[in-house]
């Protein structure tokens, strides 16, 4: 199982709406009822699980669940009927590829030369050698994915993630991935051009782009996702505890990368002198 | 001078005895999941009815992965607030839903291989690294911690791409029972209509 259960995509939505989630979420915040003191087990597993606004994320995961089931998952199922394998995976690479530059920005903001570099490489050589991104020779060349978006690189500069919440569409986030999939929609250049009218190719371009990302990224977890609201008792519960252990995962990932900058052929700093 | 030199060898020896040992039990945990590994990948890709596959994974799970030491992890609190009774039964409906949720997704894992990593200690407890590919996926990293590695190894968690399977399902039970007035004959009836469910479907 993969549990990049939401793979984050910049390209959803705009920034109207998300002014209109964000008071939506306000507006209709219902709280979960704090256990007393008297009860340190349940208060510790309350704070543990760190989800206040409980009552109104499962509103909002009912409607998401009932959009799933009656627009994206059937569409996520005829497009993996349709659609062979091959061409399926080089979509894919094409959408990541279109990412690369929200991807290079945040491994810059997060100081990993490293990872800019992969980046960089990635986009260089599956632009051209890849065909417009359609096949991924980087990786095969020793340039691997990663994971970068703003909430990975607010992680990084020590912002908390705060309490839980389930938007609608979006699915499960937290105030730091919110505010994260904001400005990395600003940072995609897409986001900038062709916004004046009569350019019909750059609106067909980004709707087509949002709309196949968000079947793709639907495909692609069919399996997980089926699997998960079969086995488990409470699936909100569960999304709720794989989105965060997967994002932590992430960032614990994101700051272990300490492989360094100098090429291998500069001499490595001196030793301290053995006495 | 030569008293010297036998006194640090006495001073140095054991600091470097826990450094091998602790050396040993990687190196048996690493072996361990090895072997355990190698029958899971045959049982998955072998031929043979579900039934069949069912039988062999329960065998795997009774001799290799502490599923009464998970189950306890599982229940988190509220296992000291149930009966010695709801314990027990909590227990054999615990290994039955281990076994159902597995084969249920055999399918999936058809022609699955993994590779080794390192292991490494952790408090007293192996992490042994692995990743496991599967045909037209990406591959995935996966972690399996092992009790007791030098003694007697023991799975006791599988931690697929920095998601825990035991704080996964702790926290979806803790959730259920929080709803459900934390009354564990709820969670275990629960439990029961599951295994109903879902272990027709895997036959």
């Amino acid at each position: 199982m993969r549990p990049a259960l939401f793979s984050r995509s910049a390209s959803l939505g705009t920034p109207l709406l998300l002014a209109f989630l964000a008071l939506a979420v306000l507006g209709l915040a219902g709280c979960a009822t704090k256990p007393p003191a008297s009860d340190p087990d349940a208060l510790a597993d309350y704070q543990q699980t760190n989800d206040p606004l409980e009552p109104t994320n499962r509103v909002f995961y009912a409607i998401n669940n009932g959009l799933d089931t009656v627009i994206l998952r059937p569409a996520a199922l005829a497009y993996r009927y349709v659609v062979p394998e091959p061409v399926r995976n080089g979509l894919h690479n094409v959408l990541s590829n279109i990412g690369s530059p929200v991807q290079l920005t945040n491994d810059v903001l997060e100081g990993k030369p490293r990872r800019a570099g992969d980046t960089t490489m990635r986009f260089l050589i599956n632009t051209t050698v890849g065909v417009l991104g359609i096949f991924d020779v980087a990786t095969k060349w020793g340039y691997p994915d990663h994971d970068a978006d703003f909430g990975m690189t607010l992680a990084n500069w020590g912002v908390p993630e705060g309490p839980f919440l389930f938007l609608p569409v979006l699915g499960p986030s937290d105030p730091r991935d919110a505010a994260g999939f904001g400005v990395d929609i600003a940072f995609d250049p897409f986001t900038w051009v062709g916004t004046g009218p009569n350019k019909p190719g750059w609106k067909a371009f980004k709707w087509s782009r949002f709309g196949v990302g968000a079947i793709d990224s639907r495909e692609r977890v069919l399996d997980a996702t089926d699997s998960i609201t079969k086995t488990a008792l409470d699936p909100y519960a569960t999304f709720r505890s794989l989105y965060r252990q997967h994002r932590r995962a992430q960032i614990e990932q994101l700051e272990n990368d300490h492989r360094s900058t100098s090429p291998d052929w500069y001499p490595p700093p001196a030793a301290p002198a053995a006495k | 001078m030569i008293l010297r030199r036998s006194l640090l060898t006495l001073v140095a020896v054991p600091a470097l005895l826990p450094v091998s040992a602790r050396a040993q039990s990687t190196e048996k945990a690493s072996a361990f999941v090895k072997s355990t590994g190698d029958r899971l990948v045959a049982i998955v890709n072998g031929p043979g009815a579900a039934a069949g596959k069912r039988a062999a994974m329960t065998q795997i799970l009774n001799s290799d992965v502490d599923v009464d030491g998970i189950g306890r992890f599982c229940l988190g609190r509220f296992w000291r607030q149930a009966t010695p009774d709801q314990q027990k039964r909590y227990l054999e409906l615990f290994h039955q839903v281990l076994v159902t949720n597995i084969t249920a997704k055999l399918g999936e894992y058809q022609g699955v291989t993994f590779t080794m990593g390192r292991a490494r200690m952790q408090d007293d407890e192996a992490v042994v690294s692995t990743t496991v590919v599967r045909p037209n996926n990406p591959p995935t990293g996966v972690d399996w911690i092992i009790a007791d590695p030098a003694s007697a190894p023991k799975i006791i968690d599988v931690v697929a791409e920095g998601t825990s399977l035991r704080l996964t399902q702790r926290q979806d039970y803790a959730s259920y029972l929080t709803h459900n007035n934390n009354n564990v004959d709820a969670l275990i009836s629960a439990m029961k209509n599951q295994i109903a469910q879902n272990g027709n479907q895997a036959g």
